[in-house]
């Protein structure tokens, strides 16, 4: 009796474990249909907080667009989102935990190079793919998974300088804040200005969260620029405008678009901050993708993106991701297929379900987004648009027309 | 001139260092620990200032009556809840409590006010300048509160009552325990000078720059120099350590950069530490 018993346990553990086997192989075939996971690692809190709530909705917006689809090449998206507080210590303890526990695919929306730069060996090490609006030059993949939905940070400045000495300026200096944004930035104007035969006055880096930034003020004063390009984010360049105006100088400002707007006007009142120029990237306001990502975004949150061009690229991060995922049928190599979907020739694509329904028929298709053209270079990058604003009675005011020259 | 501008500035800079350098070293003399959540009262002075302007005030008065007010509430309570347990014990244990006090209150305040950076409504008034020297208004009102807050700190320990018992609690507490001082007046009186001084000192960092979580946090560092500097201790040696070292850094700005001024005072304070611990005024002490 017992050995009829053993003979069954055996027999029926046998067939249990066939039967379990049997059906994980079909499991293996579908792992394509398996959820793709996006870690949406976004600047919710700190200096990049204009951005980053906007960043993450778009986010899942795009994400609930293509789900409503059917998803892409037949899977789900899901994504996690997380805020990296605009630090790179909490971006990598947020980057590790999308990676190590939530499995994530893909890593998109940092916008601080501080944060982007310490997650890029993460990613990169992981095989997923990294879509980033931060400027800095050491933020590349070797892997090929980096896609930059900005232009590099030297380019920038190179393009301030152009600027600043159309408008007439002799004196240039320069000041940074101490990461790679602010070094870039002013890097590139320098690099800009030197091209046109002629030499800075002055070039400070400053640390970030001092009590005073008199003597950085003092020395970049010393010899009587009549311009300053500026590297640097909202908390220091109020306080440095401030110092500025009191030691009674009227430099002009060139400082980037997240240092300059309502609560440094609030801050420091209307008069001090009249003349300060900004400049930022602008989405593709007449494109098709962009009008409708528009009405889509203010129907679904309240807010007006037009202010938010980083939150019009975190968008399309996902949708090109989406189309990409799409084309690569269901497979997971999905950072080949980017480039694909996203770059010229093709067909012009406005959205995730043309783009889905013309994959499908076998076309070429060229996605063209909401914050612009969305061509990725040999190295990840695109070219967008660009503006300069500036300071008008307590208000930012575009100056001149967007460009794309640089 | 330009350097004499340059000292001018670490003048100012000095000042607060100083003042959170106080706050250290009448903590390190009466209670006998380094009390790392100094800066963490300052910040809390700060938002408490800032929140009385958020709320329509204006005046600076009533902002720094704030400011004193939560800080020395915070102050009291840290000595009432935590501090006050662990007199007897060695000095590992109350400087780790204040460590995690520290981290609390930054986090309570982070959770309040967000961990963005908030601003004074501040617009710029415009310096005197006196034979090329750069005197600004506000700085000169800041600089003037802080030394008359060093001022009345030193009137009342050489002076009062009060002030003696501190001292003597200082000198020796078994020795004034059995000449009759009452220890709990002399921590009472202690800390409530300690929110005083660095609710001050925190409102004057915040209206000069930023009110952000780790404001406090990190002036700790460069105010721990001054009062190793000033002799661990001293009350007076703080507040001349934080002066020299403010004066030092701005001054060094054209050779070392304003990346590598902040590492002079460590350097100050290792080269210190390695040649007399006991400061420029601290006694030596023996220990058994």
């Amino acid at each position: 009796m017992n050995n009829s018993r053993r003979q069954f346990v055996r027999h029926g553990s046998f067939a249990a474990l066939a039967l379990a086997m049997a059906a994980r192989v079909p499991a293996a075939f579908a792992q394509s249909g398996e959820n793709l996971r996006i870690g949406a690692l976004n600047d919710v809190t700190g200096a990049g907080s204009p951005y980053g709530g906007g960043m993450q909705k778009a986010i899942l917006m795009a994400a609930d667009e293509i789900n409503a689809t059917g998803g892409a090449g037949g899977r789900r998206i899901e994504v996690f989102a997380e805020d990296s507080q605009t630090a790179p210590d909490a971006g990598v303890l947020a980057a590790k935990k999308l990676i190590e526990v939530n499995k994530v695919h893909a890593i998109l929306g940092t916008w601080s190079s501080g944060v982007a730069a310490a997650v890029m060996p993460l990613t990169d090490a992981a095989g997923i793919i990294h879509c980033t609006n931060a400027g800095a030059s050491n933020i590349t993949s070797s892997k090929g998974l980096m896609f930059r939905y900005s232009a590099l940070s030297v380019r920038i400045g190179q393009a301030l300088a152009r600027e600043i000495a159309k408008r007439g300026h002799t004196r240039l200096a320069t000041m940074a804040f101490n990461n790679p944004s602010g070094r870039e930035i002013t890097g590139g104007a320098k690099q800009g200005w030197e091209k046109l035969g002629r030499q800075l006055v002055g070039e400070v880096v400053y640390e970030p969260n001092r009590p005073s930034y008199r003597s950085e003020v003092q020395t970049i004063l010393a010899n009587n620029p009549d311009a300053i390009v500026l590297g640097g984010y909202l908390p220091d360049f109020t306080v440095i405008l401030r110092e500025t105006r009191q030691a009674g100088s009227n430099v002009k400002f060139y400082a980037p678009a997240w240092a300059v707007n309502q609560k440094l006007i609030d801050a420091l009142g209307a008069p001090a901050c009249e003349g300060v120029m900004t400049h930022d990237y602008v989405a593709a306001l007449d494109s098709t993708a962009y009008k409708t990502f528009v009405d889509k975004f203010k129907k679904a949150t309240g807010i007006d993106p037009t202010e938010n061009y980083y939150a019009c690229c975190a968008y399309d991060m996902m949708t090109v991701v989406g189309l990409a995922a799409q084309a690569a049928g269901g497979k997971p190599a999905i950072a080949p297929m980017m480039r694909a979907v996203a770059n010229p020739p093709g067909t012009m694509m406005y959205d995730f379900v043309s783009g889905k329904k013309a994959l499908a028929a076998g076309t070429k298709i060229n996605y063209e987004g909401a914050s612009g053209p969305i061509d990725f270079d040999d190295l990840g990058n695109v070219k967008p648009l660009f503006k300069l604003s500036e300071v008008r009675n307590g208000k930012v005011e575009l100056v001149g027309n967007a460009f794309q020259d640089y | 001139m330009f350097y004499l501008n340059l000292m001018v500035n670490g003048v100012v800079e000095g000042l607060i260092i100083g003042l959170a350098a106080l706050a250290l070293n009448l903590v390190f003399a009466v209670g006998r620990f380094p009390n790392a959540a100094s800066g963490d009262f300052m910040t809390i002075g700060a938002y408490a200032g800032y929140s009385v302007q958020q709320l329509g005030s204006h005046s600076a008065l009533v902002q720094g009556l704030a400011a004193v007010a939560a800080s020395v509430a915070v102050s009291l309570a840290s000595y009432a809840l935590v501090f006050r347990h662990l007199v007897g014990r060695s000095m590992v244990a109350p400087l780790l409590a204040s460590i995690g006090l520290g981290l609390f209150y930054r986090s309570i305040v982070s959770l309040l006010f967000g961990l963005d950076p908030l601003f004074f409504v501040m617009p710029p008034i415009h310096a005197y300048t006196v034979a090329g020297l750069r005197l600004q208004g506000t700085d000169l009102w800041l600089a003037t509160l802080a030394a008359a807050s060093v001022a009345i700190v030193l009137l009342l320990l050489h002076v009062t009552p009060i002030g003696r018992e501190m001292r003597a609690v200082a000198d020796n507490a078994l020795l004034a325990r059995a000449s009759g001082i009452r220890s709990r007046r002399v921590m009472i009186a202690l800390w409530s000078m300690v929110g005083a001084i660095t609710g001050i000192a925190g409102l004057v960092v915040a209206l000069r720059t930023t009110v952000n979580p780790e404001l406090g946090w990190g002036l700790l560092l460069p105010a721990f120099a001054a009062a190793v500097l000033g002799g661990v201790g001293s009350p007076a040696g703080a507040i001349l350590a934080g002066l020299l070292l403010g004066v030092m850094q701005e001054l060094s700005t054209p050779w070392l950069g304003f990346s590598y001024k902040i590492a002079l005072s460590f350097v100050v304070l290792t080269v210190v530490l390695l040649v007399r611990p006991q400061g420029l005024f601290g006694t030596a002490q023996v220990v058994r």
